[in-house]
């Protein structure tokens, strides 16, 4: 077992529905994007189009933040190849964001909030877990996954253009997406194997 | 508040960017890691040249210096309560293998210099316990030699950190930064023999040969290879943001300065100018560490052209 998304490029408008919906979820602090969405330009005048990419955290089968972390605080569950962090043994150190060639790693020393008045009690609640000091990081919404429910930003998708699944069986939705449609992966030279694919605009 | 709201704006500016600079390691508290990095670098590499000459304030400027790193990578560490749990992933980490280096150095040099001071000590420096200390000593040194440019070239996220001549950049860093430490703790506390210091001076120029040359193949690496991250950090530090720390510090402080005043030709050679020597090498070198790190730039995340089409 070894999950895995398919972003679908040509269905995604760039809403940033995803990158709400995983604030919402997760209460990130200031400063901490688990799900981003980027607006590129390819091409030259007169034929420039835009396109959102949206980006996370690969979920790598050799993460080089995981061979980076000196306490072990970066690890792999085994048992669906999720990349997380233990964030009682995090240092601090920042070697796994200088190690992760998706930048999508962040430093989480804001404060928790993002207006002066403090927060909601909704914010107090999904803020209260996180630790002050540590690298924070996309776990796939693994609480949720456990539960039998799909990640918030796949969940949460007007355009279904997120797919979610099990990159280990050839049948599942995202493989059969990846083989017929040409998926592909970020900075594939890293040699890193992300388990998240993108399918072209 | 304010600060921290600065730095939240930064980083929505950066996040912005396709070339992303990095930040964490640098700037704020970031400095403590580059000052720590430094002093630890200079430390193992004055520890060996002690122990090549003989030398005990060699020895002890090593144990000081190392003290103090330690104490400056602490003050880095978003977590530094935590900083004993470092030692646990030593066997694919750098940055756990550097800990544990420092750790024995540190260790090792406590058992190794009290009986070199302190004659009423309670074991001799060639004791069973000297011994031990002097072989703690010695293998921390060499992996604090050696781990800090492991610890960048394994960054994959910084593609100008990465070339396969950092590891050994930094290596040649330590030794110069050793012999410049000694020729600082020579000129303070009285230089052995003049043969000693002639011999010290004619390694220095040596490595700074060499680390001319390695630096050179690394900038020319990274201008004309084919990673974009890695050219815009070659550029940011011989003309962008960081330019006037690499001309006026490193090159101008850390290496024509010092070769000018070697030259005997501004000032006729005396302890003074070993000194100056010494304590400019050592800034020159802090300022291209420092360059070196604040000018890492992200791997832009792009999809392949070819895929575009």
């Amino acid at each position: 077992m070894r999950w895995g998304m398919v972003i679908d490029l040509k269905r995604c408008i760039g809403c940033y529905a995803c990158q709400l919906a995983c604030k919402a979820e997760h209460g990130t602090p200031p400063g901490v994007y688990y799900a981003r969405v980027l607006k590129k330009e390819d091409g030259e005048y007169p034929t420039v189009r835009q396109f959102a990419l949206p980006v996370l955290c690969n979920h790598c089968e050799d993460p080089p933040c995981v061979a980076a972390c000196p306490t072990g605080a970066s690890f792999k569950w085994e048992e669906d190849g999720i990349v997380d962090i233990d964030h009682d043994l995090c240092v601090g150190c920042r070697s796994c964001m200088m190690a992760c060639p998706y930048t999508n790693r962040y430093f989480n020393d804001q404060p928790p909030h993002y207006f002066a008045q403090g927060m909601t009690p909704f914010e107090q609640a999904r803020t209260e877990r996180h630790q002050r000091n540590v690298v924070m990081k996309c776990n796939f919404c693994r609480d949720r996954v456990r539960a039998g429910k799909l990640p918030a930003c796949v969940a949460n998708c007007p355009t279904i253009a997120r797919h979610f699944g099990d990159l280990d069986d050839p049948s599942s939705e995202i493989s059969v997406l990846i083989k017929e449609r040409g998926g592909f992966t970020l900075h594939p030279e890293a040699g890193t194997g992300p388990s998240v694919y993108y399918l072209p605009p | 508040m304010a600060e921290i709201s600065a730095k939240y704006e930064q980083l929505i500016h950066d996040l912005r960017q396709d070339f992303r600079p990095q930040r964490e390691w640098g700037e704020g508290r970031g400095l403590f890691l580059v000052i720590g990095h430094f002093l630890v670098g200079v430390a193992a590499g004055a520890w060996l040249f002690g122990l090549l000459f003989d030398y005990s304030p060699g020895l002890f400027a090593g144990f000081l210096l190392a003290g103090v790193g330690g104490i400056a990578h602490l003050g880095f560490l978003g977590r530094p309560e935590r900083f004993w749990k470092m030692a646990r992933h030593v066997r694919t980490a750098w940055v756990a293998r550097g800990f544990v280096g420092l750790t024995l150095f540190l260790a090792g040099a406590a058992l190794y210099m009290p009986p070199l001071v302190f004659r009423a000590w309670p074991w001799h420096a060639t004791s069973a316990i000297g011994w031990l200390g002097w072989l703690m000593a010695a293998a921390g040194m060499v992996i604090l030699i050696v781990y800090m440019g492991f610890v960048y070239s394994a960054s994959k996220g910084i593609p100008f950190w990465t070339s396969s001549l950092h590891p050994l950049l930094y290596m040649t860093y330590a030794l110069r930064g050793g012999a410049a430490a000694l020729l600082v703790a020579m000129a303070m506390l009285g230089v052995p023999t003049e043969e000693i210091a002639q011999r010290l001076i004619t390694i220095w120029i040596a490595i700074t040969a060499f680390l001319i040359i390695l630096f050179v193949l690394e900038i020319q690496g990274a201008l004309t290879g084919g990673n974009a991250a890695a050219r815009r950090s070659a550029r940011e530090m011989l003309s962008g943001r960081f330019a006037g720390y690499f001309y006026g510090g490193t090159l101008t402080l850390g290496l024509l300065v010092p070769l000018a005043l070697l030259s005997g030709k501004l000032v006729p050679l005396s302890v003074a100018v070993l000194a100056a020597v010494g304590l400019l090498s050592a800034l020159g070198d802090f300022f291209m560490k420092y360059t070196t790190i604040r000018a890492g730039i992200y791997t832009p995340l792009e999809l392949r052209p070819a895929r575009m089409r």
